[in-house]
C-alpha cells in the first residue's frame, strides 16, 4: 500500500521542481524596478480608465508632445511643431526617423490611424471623451498631418500629452484584442513579458530617437499592499514606489536605503456645498453662510500640522499648476468673528445644523484627520455638523453625480491631467453638469467664452475674472492643492513627476 | 465505494449549481458596474449604450441561462476589465494558489504532527502545556500581522528572503509559513486528541505486551488510525486555508486566484468573479471528495459501511 504521506511529499516535490524560474539575463546594476499597488488592465492606453496605464503608456510609447517636468510647460515629442491654420485647423508637422518597435517607420498615416481609432464611436475607447474636439485628421504628406476641430479648440495642444501614437500596421494586420496585450510603439521600453497581476518586464529600446534609458531592464511589480511595497523598498526589491502614506515618510527617510520625494500634483480638494440646491433648499444657498464656512476654518494649520506640509493652500478650485491660475488673489484666513457676524446677518444667530458627507481618503490622503479639524473649527462660529461617513469612493461618486450629495461633502479634481482652468471650471463649477452643485449664470458664460478662444492672454483675463467671482462669492469651502510623495532608493536618481505620470525611462544611478 | 464516489459526484453537481446561481444573483443585486466602467464623464447615452452592450438590460433568467449555457464549455465570457477570456484569467492564477495552499499545508503539518505527538505522548506535562501555547499563539496571529511581521525581519532587517513575489523556492518560505501557522493548532490538538484515544486502545496494549519499540507502536499502529479525524478536518479546513490566502496573497504580492477574486468583486467584474467562485467551489468540493475517498482507503470500516 502507498503512504498518503509519501503521495503528498512526492506531489509536493515535482511541484516545486516546476516552479523554479527561468533564469533572466538581467543584473541588479542593468534593471530598475518600479511598482505599482494595482495591474493594468491592457497595455492598449486609450482603451483603459487608469492612470497605471497611462504610467506605462509613457514607456512603450510615445506622444505628440509632453510636458518637461522640471518646467511644466508641453513641448514638442513625436511632433516637431504645431501652429494653428485658422481657428478649426491645426497643422503639426512630424519628427523624421522614428521607428516603431516592428521596425516600421512612423509617418503621419499612423497619426491619422491612432485618432481616427480612439474617435470611432463604435470601438468604445475610453478616451474618445478627451478628443471629442476633433473631428477628423488628414494626411498632407508622410511628416504632416492636420486636425480638424469642432470650434476653436484652445486645449489641443495640452489634450496631444493625452495619446500615446500606435502603429498603423499594428491596427490593420492584428486588432484590438492583440494590441491590448502587445504594445507596438516607438518608446523608450518594449515589452518582453507581462505576467498578469505579477510583473511586466521591459526592455530598453535601443533603437530609440530620444535620449535612450539608462537602465537596459525595467521591471513593474504589482504589490497590492502598502506595507509590503515599503518594506521592498526598504529591503532593495523595489527602487521607485509612489502614494506613500504621509505617516510612513519618517519609516523611509530613517532607514538610510532609501528616501521619499514629494510633488505639489494637479489636484485640488475641497468641500462642495450645495450652492444649485440639487438635494433641495439648504443654508449653503446663502451665499453668506458659504462665505462664513470659508472664514471658520484655519487651513493653512491644518496643513502644517495635519497633514506634514503636504498641502498648497488655493483661493478657489484652480490648482496653482493649472493654465489660468491668479496667483493675486489670496485666499480666505480664518477668521471668527466675521464668520459668527455673517452666520447671523444670514439668520443664524444661534448656529445652524449641516449634513456632512465625508469619504474614503482614496484619493486625497488623511482625508478623516483633516475633516476632524475642519468641523472642529467650523463648530467654533456655529456650524453643527452631523457626519455621514461614505466608506466606497464608487458609491460615493455615484451619489455625487446623481446630485444627492449635498449640502456638503469631500471632494477633488484631478483635471483629468489637463493642466488648464477650464479642466476643473467646466466639470466642477458649471451649471447642470454631473459633478457641480454651484450655478452661476455669469461664470457659465466666462466658462463658455474661455473655452473657444485660441488667444492665451485673453483666456487668463477670463480665468482671473472667474476666480475673483468664485472667491467672492465662495461657491466651495475651498481647501488645498495636495501633494504626492515617492519612495526613491537610494541607488537611484529620480524626480517626482508633477503630473502623477512616473518616467522611469529617466533615473539614473545615484551619484555617490 | 463505487456507489459512494458517483453519490459524492451527483452531489457536486448540485453544490455548484447552487454557486452559480449564488454568486450570479448576489453580483448582480450589490450595484450597477457600467456606473464603474465608465469614465467619469460619461454621458447618458453612453451608459446606455454600454448597458445594452453587455446585456445588463435584459431579464435576470435571460442573462443566468446565457451565462450558463456557456459556463459549462468553460465559456465564462470576456472579463469586463482584463480585455480576455475571464477563464484563461482565473486559470492562469490557479497553481500560484493551489501551490500557496498545499505548501500552507506542508508547514501545517511539519508542525502540528511532532507537537501533537509529543503532547499526547507526555500528556499533562510541561511540554504538552508548552505544545499547547505554541500552537494557540499561532492561531491568536492575524495572518496579516505575522505577514508583515516576518517580513520586516526577514526582507528589511536580515535581507535572507525577498520580500514578496513569486518564482522561486524563496518565495515559497513566508507565505507558506503565514498560511501553515494559521492552520497548525486545529491540526495540532486533533493529533494529540486522536493519539491519546487511540493509545488506551486495547491492540495498542496488544503490541506493547509483544514487546514492541515504543516509536513503533506509536509510528505504525496508533498513527493511522489517529491520522484519520485530522484528514477529514483538513479536508473541511481547505476552503479556509483559501480564505486566508487571500489576506497571505495580497501581503506578499502572490499573483494568486484569491486575490483576483477580490480584486474583481472590488471592480464589479462579473464574467471573472463567477468564473472564478465556481473554479473555486469545484476545487473545494473535489478535495473533500478526494479527502473522503482517501479516508476510505486508510480506513476499510468506512469502505464496508457504504
Amino acid at each position: 500500500m502507498v503512504r498518503p504521506a509519501a503521495v503528498v511529499l512526492a506531489v509536493m516535490l515535482v511541484l516545486g521542481l516546476a516552479l523554479s524560474a527561468p533564469a533572466l539575463a538581467q543584473t541588479k546594476e542593468d534593471t530598475i524596478v518600479y511598482s505599482l499597488q494595482s495591474d493594468v488592465d491592457s497595455w492598449d492606453p486609450p482603451a483603459s480608465v487608469l492612470r497605471e496605464a497611462i504610467i506605462l503608456g509613457y514607456h512603450a510609447f510615445d506622444h505628440l508632445a509632453t510636458r518637461d517636468l522640471k518646467t511644466r510647460k508641453v513641448g514638442p515629442n513625436l511632433a516637431t511643431s504645431w501652429r494653428n491654420i485658422d481657428d478649426t485647423t491645426w497643422e503639426v508637422k512630424l519628427r523624421q526617423g522614428v521607428k516603431f518597435h516592428d521596425g516600421t517607420p512612423f509617418t503621419a498615416k499612423d497619426v491619422k490611424a491612432t485618432f481616427d481609432r480612439v474617435l470611432d464611436p463604435a470601438k468604445k475607447m475610453t478616451a474618445r471623451g478627451n478628443h471629442a474636439k476633433i473631428k477628423s485628421v488628414e494626411v498632407v504628406d508622410d511628416f504632416t498631418a492636420r486636425f480638424k476641430t469642432d470650434g476653436p479648440y484652445p486645449l489641443f495642444v495640452e489634450r496631444l500629452t493625452a495619446q500615446v501614437m500606435q502603429s498603423e500596421k499594428a491596427m490593420r494586420e492584428k486588432g484590438d484584442q492583440w494590441m491590448g496585450e502587445n504594445p507596438v510603439g516607438t518608446g523608450p521600453y518594449k515589452l518582453v513579458k507581462w505576467s498578469r497581476k505579477q510583473e511586466h518586464l521591459l526592455v530598453r529600446n535601443d533603437d530609440y530617437w530620444g535620449a535612450k534609458p539608462y537602465y537596459k531592464y525595467l521591471r513593474v511589480r504589482i504589490i497590492p499592499e502598502k506595507a509590503t511595497e515599503i518594506a521592498e523598498l526598504l529591503s532593495g526589491g523595489v527602487d521607485v514606489i509612489k502614494a506613500v502614506p504621509p505617516d510612513q515618510m519618517d519609516v523611509i527617510d530613517k532607514s538610510g536605503g532609501a528616501r521619499t520625494a514629494t510633488s505639489p500634483i494637479l489636484r485640488t480638494a475641497m468641500l462642495q456645498l450645495d450652492q444649485a440646491a440639487r438635494g433641495g433648499p439648504n443654508p449653503f444657498t446663502d451665499r453668506k453662510v458659504r462665505q462664513a464656512a470659508n472664514l471658520a476654518v484655519d487651513h493653512d494649520s491644518i496643513i502644517k500640522h495635519v497633514l506634514n506640509g503636504l498641502g498648497d493652500r488655493v483661493a478657489t478650485g484652480i490648482n496653482p499648476m493649472a493654465f489660468g491660475w491668479d496667483p493675486n488673489l489670496k485666499p480666505y484666513k480664518q477668521d471668527l468673528a466675521a464668520a459668527k457676524k455673517l452666520l447671523a446677518d444670514a439668520g443664524y444667530p444661534n448656529g445652524v445644523d449641516i449634513v456632512f458627507n465625508e469619504g474614503p481618503p482614496t484619493v486625497e490622503p488623511a482625508v478623516q484627520q483633516t475633516n476632524d479639524a475642519i468641523v472642529s473649527d467650523m463648530a467654533k462660529v456655529g456650524f453643527r455638523v452631523k457626519r455621514n461617513y461614505i466608506g466606497d469612493n464608487t458609491v460615493l461618486v455615484a451619489r455625487v453625480k446623481e446630485g444627492k450629495f449635498g449640502p456638503m461633502f469631500n471632494w477633488s479634481w484631478g483635471y483629468y491631467s489637463v493642466f488648464d482652468a477650464d479642466a476643473i471650471l467646466y466639470d466642477v463649477f458649471k451649471c447642470g453638469e454631473s459633478y457641480s452643485y454651484y450655478c452661476n449664470k455669469e461664470l457659465d458664460d466666462l466658462i463658455a467664452t474661455g473655452r473657444n478662444s485660441l488667444d492665451a492672454k485673453k483666456r487668463t483675463e477670463i480665468y482671473v475674472k472667474a476666480q475673483k467671482l468664485l472667491y467672492d462669492d465662495a461657491a466651495y469651502l475651498y481647501k488645498w492643492g495636495l501633494r504626492g510623495v515617492w519612495g526613491i532608493s537610494n541607488r537611484v536618481e529620480y524626480t517626482a513627476p508633477a503630473d502623477e505620470v512616473d518616467r522611469l525611462f529617466l533615473a539614473t544611478p545615484r551619484k555617490k | 465505494m463505487r456507489r459512494y464516489i458517483a453519490r459524492q459526484i451527483v452531489q457536486l453537481v448540485v453544490v455548484i449549481f447552487g454557486i452559480s446561481i449564488l454568486s450570479f444573483g448576489i453580483l448582480h443585486v450589490i450595484g450597477d458596474p457600467v456606473l464603474l466602467l465608465l469614465p467619469q464623464n460619461a454621458g447618458k447615452e453612453e451608459f446606455e449604450r454600454y448597458r445594452h452592450l453587455l446585456g445588463l438590460d435584459r431579464p435576470l433568467y435571460m442573462q443566468y441561462w446565457s451565462f450558463a449555457s456557456r459556463a459549462v464549455q468553460g465559456d465564462f465570457g470576456q472579463s469586463w476589465y482584463g480585455n480576455a477570456p475571464a477563464f484563461r484569467l482565473v486559470i492562469e492564477r490557479m497553481p500560484p494558489t493551489i501551490y500557496l495552499t498545499l505548501a500552507g499545508l506542508l508547514v501545517a503539518l511539519l508542525i502540528a504532527l511532532p507537537l501533537g505527538t509529543i503532547a499526547a505522548l507526555k500528556r499533562h506535562s510541561f511540554v504538552d502545556t508548552l505544545c499547547t501555547m505554541v500552537a494557540v499563539a499561532g492561531q491568536a496571529l492575524p495572518i496579516f500581522w505575522l505577514g508583515i511581521m516576518l517580513i520586516i525581519v526577514f526582507a528589511v532587517q536580515l535581507r535572507l528572503l525577498p520580500a514578496s513575489g513569486y518564482g522561486t523556492w524563496q518565495h515559497f518560505l513566508m507565505p507558506s509559513f503565514c498560511l501553515g501557522a494559521a492552520l497548525a493548532p486545529i491540526t495540532m490538538r486533533l493529533v494529540r486528541s486522536g493519539l491519546i484515544e487511540v493509545m488506551s486502545m486495547d491492540y495498542i496494549k496488544t503490541a506493547r505486551a509483544k514487546g514492541m519499540l515504543e516509536w513503533r507502536v506509536v509510528v505504525k499502529h496508533a498513527f493511522r488510525n489517529a491520522c484519520i479525524p485530522v484528514i477529514t478536518v483538513l479536508g473541511l479546513q481547505f476552503g479556509q486555508l483559501l480564505g486566508g490566502a487571500i489576506i497571505t496573497e495580497t501581503v506578499f504580492a502572490w499573483p494568486g486566484v484569491a486575490t483576483l477574486t477580490v480584486d474583481s468583486i472590488r471592480n464589479q467584474d462579473f464574467p471573472v468573479v463567477q468564473c472564478a467562485v465556481v473554479l473555486l467551489a469545484l476545487l473545494i468540493v473535489a478535495v473533500n471528495l478526494l479527502v473522503d475517498i482517501l479516508v476510505g482507503f486508510i480506513d476499510p470500516r468506512v469502505r464496508a459501511g457504504v
